[in-house]
């Protein structure tokens, strides 16, 4: 993981003066340990939205007496409508990691303000290489690792609303497409009304909305970028704060996206591979098919979800809540998505209102 | 009253000098920040020098839809505007479902003009 030493937001002291001290005593408390350790290793990148922490924790006695190397992942300043807060993530990351896929392990959660502040958790680091524009640097393609990914996501979507251990997450849409088509427009509000590229997008999920089906957890920001790889292997997946109950095809269409393929458009599984291979694994452990026609679905939806999250993103900044060029440069790239969005939609040209519907409902018959 | 340079002789010379003189010595945990400062530098210049071009395009890019006039006397804010009401309108229209059965390849070559424009701004690289 890259450690970031600077950064053009002020440095947050989370482990600073009496802070180490009681999240030590917090943690000796939780391990059930004589005494805890907690040394910094510095910011880990990837915190656009959280902020995160090297940590090492030295453990004497417990069950978990020894050294582990963490990271401690907790609630940044400004939160944006897609994220689900910490202890969720946290209870995403345990029904994950439970299901076989490859999830940093979590370990603690807290929700205690009065030991860092905000609602942090602990989960064991991962090594490996994360950036996109690396990932798809490789000269031949990655099947092996499109498959791996497959693989993973099919596990994950074995976890159903029934799991036990995840009331805490938002009850399970009874049709996905439906719902998240009412939550892009509440967050995209007046701009739906003023981009007509945006306008389309809506009115075109609108009209090709599949009938519902299954609906399992979804990690919601699969993709290149969001996982580790060491040695062209994959070591974890990241990123769970978007996690939710949708339509399994949502994430396949995600991670397929034009806006996750950085150096590689033309390979379509993630700038890395064919879809054929990611698909294959999928289907390996998924105990399902996958459905094409969704996934062009969810793919439309998916330009329309990073639209209105990078139109938040540039918000943070624009309102004056946390300025950062980071933000600022993250709202203005909403005509490239929005071009991504359109040569999805001529690709699938095919795919016209009444195909699209009738294709659902020949899945459902 | 105005001195010179102005504000966009100001900005050019500064985008040019610290992609030149500055961004080469950057220490590497800085690197990222100082790309960021560069894009951002650069978009400013081409805004400053292309919005009323844009502008135009994106009128245009309508005028497919509703075969209007280029409107090349207009600039500033009334293009703005005018760019602005015509949008309004074609998202009125979509919603309303005018599109769902025809119309949709005059549409979409609309559409991808109208983003043609803003990318020119943007990041003209991903307008190709």
């Amino acid at each position: 993981m890259h450690v970031v030493s600077a950064s053009d937001q002020p440095p947050r002291s989370l482990l600073a003066d009496d802070n180490r001290g009681r999240l030590e005593g917090w943690l000796a408390g939780q391990a059930g340990a004589s005494r805890v350790t907690v040394t910094e290793d510095g910011r880990l990148g990837g915190g656009a939205i959280s902020l995160n922490l090297a940590v090492t924790l030295d453990i004497d006695g417990g069950p978990l007496a020894g050294r582990h190397a963490c990271v401690l992942r907790a609630e940044g300043g400004g939160r944006i409508s897609a994220s689900i807060g910490k202890l969720r993530e946290f209870v995403v990351l345990r029904a994950a990691f439970a299901a076989g896929v490859a999830a940093p392990e979590p370990l603690f959660a807290c929700d205690d303000p009065a030991v860092l502040g905000p609602d942090f958790y602990i989960m064991r680091r991962a090594e490996g290489l994360g950036a996109g524009h690396a990932i798809t640097r490789s000269e031949a393609p990655q099947a092996d690792l499109a498959r791996e990914l497959g693989r993973q996501l099919g596990r994950l979507h074995r976890v159903t609303p029934d799991t036990p251990g995840l009331d805490r997450l938002a009850e399970a849409p009874e049709c996905p497409a439906q719902e998240t088509l009412a939550q892009f427009r509440a967050w995209l509000g007046d701009l739906g009304r003023r981009d007509p590229v945006l306008a389309w997008g809506l009115r075109w999920m609108e009209v090709n909305a599949p009938l519902p089906g299954a609906v399992v957890l979804c990690h919601r920001d699969f993709r290149t970028g969001n996982y580790l790889v060491k040695d062209g292997a994959l070591t974890a997946i990241l990123d769970w704060e978007f996690a939710g109950f949708s339509d399994p095809m949502e994430d396949l269409g995600w991670f397929c996206a034009r806006s996750w393929r950085f150096r590689r458009p033309d390979r379509e599984a993630g700038g890395i591979a064919d879809r054929a291979d990611f698909y294959a694994g999928y289907e390996e452990t998924s105990g399902r098919r996958v459905d094409p026609a969704r996934v062009a679905y969810w793919e439309t939806a998916a330009y329309l979800r990073w639209a209105a999250i990078a139109v938040e993103q540039g918000r943070r900044h624009t309102s004056g809540a946390e300025p950062s060029l980071e933000l600022a440069l993250t709202g203005r790239m909403l005509p490239e998505i929005e071009m991504d969005m359109l040569r999805h939609l001529r690709s699938i040209g095919g795919l016209s209102a009444t195909s699209a519907v009738g294709s659902a409902i020949d899945k459902v018959a | 009253m105005r001195t010179n340079p102005d504000a966009r002789g100001l900005l050019d010379i500064a985008a040019a000098t610290f992609r030149t003189d500055v961004l080469p010595h950057v220490a590497p945990e800085a690197r990222y920040a100082a790309l960021m400062v560069a894009n951002a530098l650069e978009i400013a210049q081409r805004e400053l020098t292309g919005l009323d071009a844009s502008g135009h395009a994106m009128l245009a890019a309508l005028a497919l839809l509703y075969g209007e006039d280029a409107y090349d006397d207009l600039g500033g804010n009334d293009l703005r505007h005018r760019v602005e009401a015509l949008q309004h309108r074609l998202c009125i229209e979509i919603a309303a479902g005018d599109f769902d059965h025809d119309g949709q390849d005059t549409l979409l070559d609309s559409l991808e003009a109208i983003v043609k424009a803003r990318l020119a701004i943007l990041n003209p690289k991903a307008a190709g």
